[in-house]
């Protein structure tokens, strides 16, 4: 091992409390105070990044809260690398198995909404497809195609009203309630700004449809047997409104 | 345009940063905020980009640590320059990854021969990926390490000469290092070599809240006076160089930043002035 290594390993262990084992390198009462400086920067790094990425989660628990759970979440979990705006991916199932946390079961939930509106916020440029662009289809034509999702398109689904909330704690509300009924919540990226709505049934049932890469026409389908109530015009053209569909790729085989 | 002193580009002051149109004025990001697929920052750049030179100043590629720098963030990297066109790209002689984990801060290491030719390495590996001559900067330190075999300028001038590389001095760093290990930040700058240096940085510190006595390059406060003393002595030595005024915590409001960048600017055309041959 060349020394360079050995006195790497040295250092972080001695950051993660072993302290004498950069005794070679360091005389002994210099070593915590200067030790404390670089274990300060390195926590203030990863806990800023995780309360940026993870706002609704910090505002429900409150700044100490989060800050003790974050840094014990960046020890056993450290950045992979050095872009933060990606850090946290993890966050959300540890959360779920963070004892603390048990109180809060809706937490996890909040987190993993977090970071999919981070998801969305740094997702690849692509265009919003037009309704202008179908107009001149023929209904068959329309059924046998298929819609490329835009690339910051997110949803979630939860049994209990978990969205709800989280929309709720992202616009400040007061009183957070959790409604018995299961939501379906997406996420869109919309000239740089992350909108986020629940989806009626029939509308999740659409886009599951479409992400898993069914024709318009068997996703139409899927949006009826959710929902017969919702007509299927009024539900597509509301989608390619929000900026939900990037290509429209028409069936070229006979 | 010439830059001549700019600032740290933050996303509060995007609109104002593209609005302002101060001569010479030019901005620095951290390259690894903009390491996304797309998104509002990367067209916020752009926006700005479009109207200012701008530098790409790296604070991840840990070119001081015992591996290769992580081949994906140097392809980031390689597509921020390309699309951006950043008139300096700059790191750090400092490491922060280990075994695979990322420790956000610039660590220290023994100055030996052994380290000197494992960064050399490196900060040619980033100037072939990059295809450009990169600057490196010195770091701030907090500890006083036993084993090294090379003062910090010699061990920069040997790896501007191996290299090819130029120094991004930051000379709140120089004072922060030489209050904490007890040295003279004038004989420090004095030895830099002026040919290497392609651009200067300037911050603020504090002591620490810890009570360690230690100083800390918080970029949280102004530059201090004794910091505008040691830029005002560099400056009249090696004359004008772009020169960054660096804020990253306690932000104030553009107005109060430009105020300082324009402390910068009138320091560079005093040293214009007296290396500008006298009209006969």
């Amino acid at each position: 091992m060349s020394e360079l290594l050995a006195f790497q390993d040295a250092f972080v262990a001695a950051l993660a409390g072993e302290d004498e084992r950069l005794s070679p390198w360091c005389a002994g009462h210099d070593a915590p105070r200067g030790l404390g400086v670089y274990r300060n920067t390195i926590a203030k790094g990863c806990v800023d990044a995780l309360a940026e990425n993870f706002p609704t989660v910090r505002a429900l628990v409150g700044e100490e809260w989060f800050t003790g759970a974050a840094l014990l979440f960046s020890q056993q979990s450290p950045p992979t690398h050095a872009a933060l705006l990606d850090y946290g991916a993890d966050f959300p199932s540890w959360l779920e198995r963070f004892p603390p946390a048990g109180e809060l079961p809706y937490l996890a939930g909040v987190a993993h909404l977090d970071r999919l509106w981070i998801e969305a916020l740094f997702a690849a440029e692509a265009p919003h497809l037009q309704a202008a662009t179908l107009s001149s289809l023929s209904s068959g034509a329309l059924a046998a195609a298929r819609l490329d999702p835009h690339p910051s398109l997110r949803m979630a689904t939860f049994d209990a009203g978990l969205p709800g909330l989280w929309l709720a704690a992202r616009a400040g509300d007061e009183t957070l309630e959790l409604s018995e009924a299961p939501q379906t919540l997406m996420l869109i990226r919309r000239a740089g700004s992350v909108t986020s709505r629940l989806l009626g049934e029939a509308e999740a049932a659409f886009l599951r449809a479409v992400r898993h890469g069914e024709p318009l026409g068997v996703a139409a389908e899927h949006a009826a047997e959710a929902d017969r109530e919702t007509p299927i015009a009024t539900l597509f053209a509301s989608l390619i409104a929000d900026g939900v569909f990037t290509n429209l790729d028409l069936e070229t085989q006979p | 345009m010439t830059p001549s002193a700019g600032l740290g580009l933050k996303s509060q002051h995007y609109g104002d940063a593209i609005a302002c149109d101060a001569e010479g004025l030019w901005f620095e990001v951290h390259p690894e905020n903009y390491m996304s697929a797309g998104g509002p920052r990367l067209a916020a750049l752009e926006a700005v980009r479009a109207r200012r030179p701008v530098s790409l100043h790296g604070v991840g590629l840990s070119l001081a640590a015992d591996t290769d720098p992580d081949p994906e963030h140097l392809q980031a990297l390689k597509r921020l320059v390309d699309r951006f066109d950043p008139f300096v790209v700059s790191e750090h002689l400092a490491w922060s990854t280990h075994r695979g984990a990322h420790h956000p801060d610039l660590l220290p290491f023994p100055r030996t021969r052994a380290a000197l030719d494992r960064i050399c390495g490196n900060v040619a590996r980033m100037q072939d990926a990059l295809q450009r001559r990169v600057l490196i900067e010195n770091p701030s330190l907090y500890l006083p390490l036993k084993g090294h075999t090379l003062n910090e300028v010699d061990f920069l001038e040997a790896l501007a000469t191996r290299t090819g590389c130029g120094l991004l001095v930051d000379v709140n760093n120089v004072f922060v290092s030489a209050q904490n290990l007890g040295y003279a930040p004038e004989t420090y700058l004095d030895a830099l070599p002026a040919h290497a240096i392609g651009e200067i940085h300037l911050a603020g510190h504090a002591p620490d809240p810890g009570g360690s006595n230690l100083l800390i390059d918080t970029h949280g406060a102004p530059v201090a006076e004794v910091v505008w003393t040691l830029y005002a002595r560099l400056i009249a030595r090696i004359g004008p160089r772009p020169t960054l005024i660096e804020r990253d915590d306690d932000i104030p409001d553009f107005a109060a930043l430009m105020a300082e960048r324009n402390r910068a600017v009138a320091v560079l055309a005093s040293s214009q002035t007296a290396r500008e041959p006298a009209h006969v």
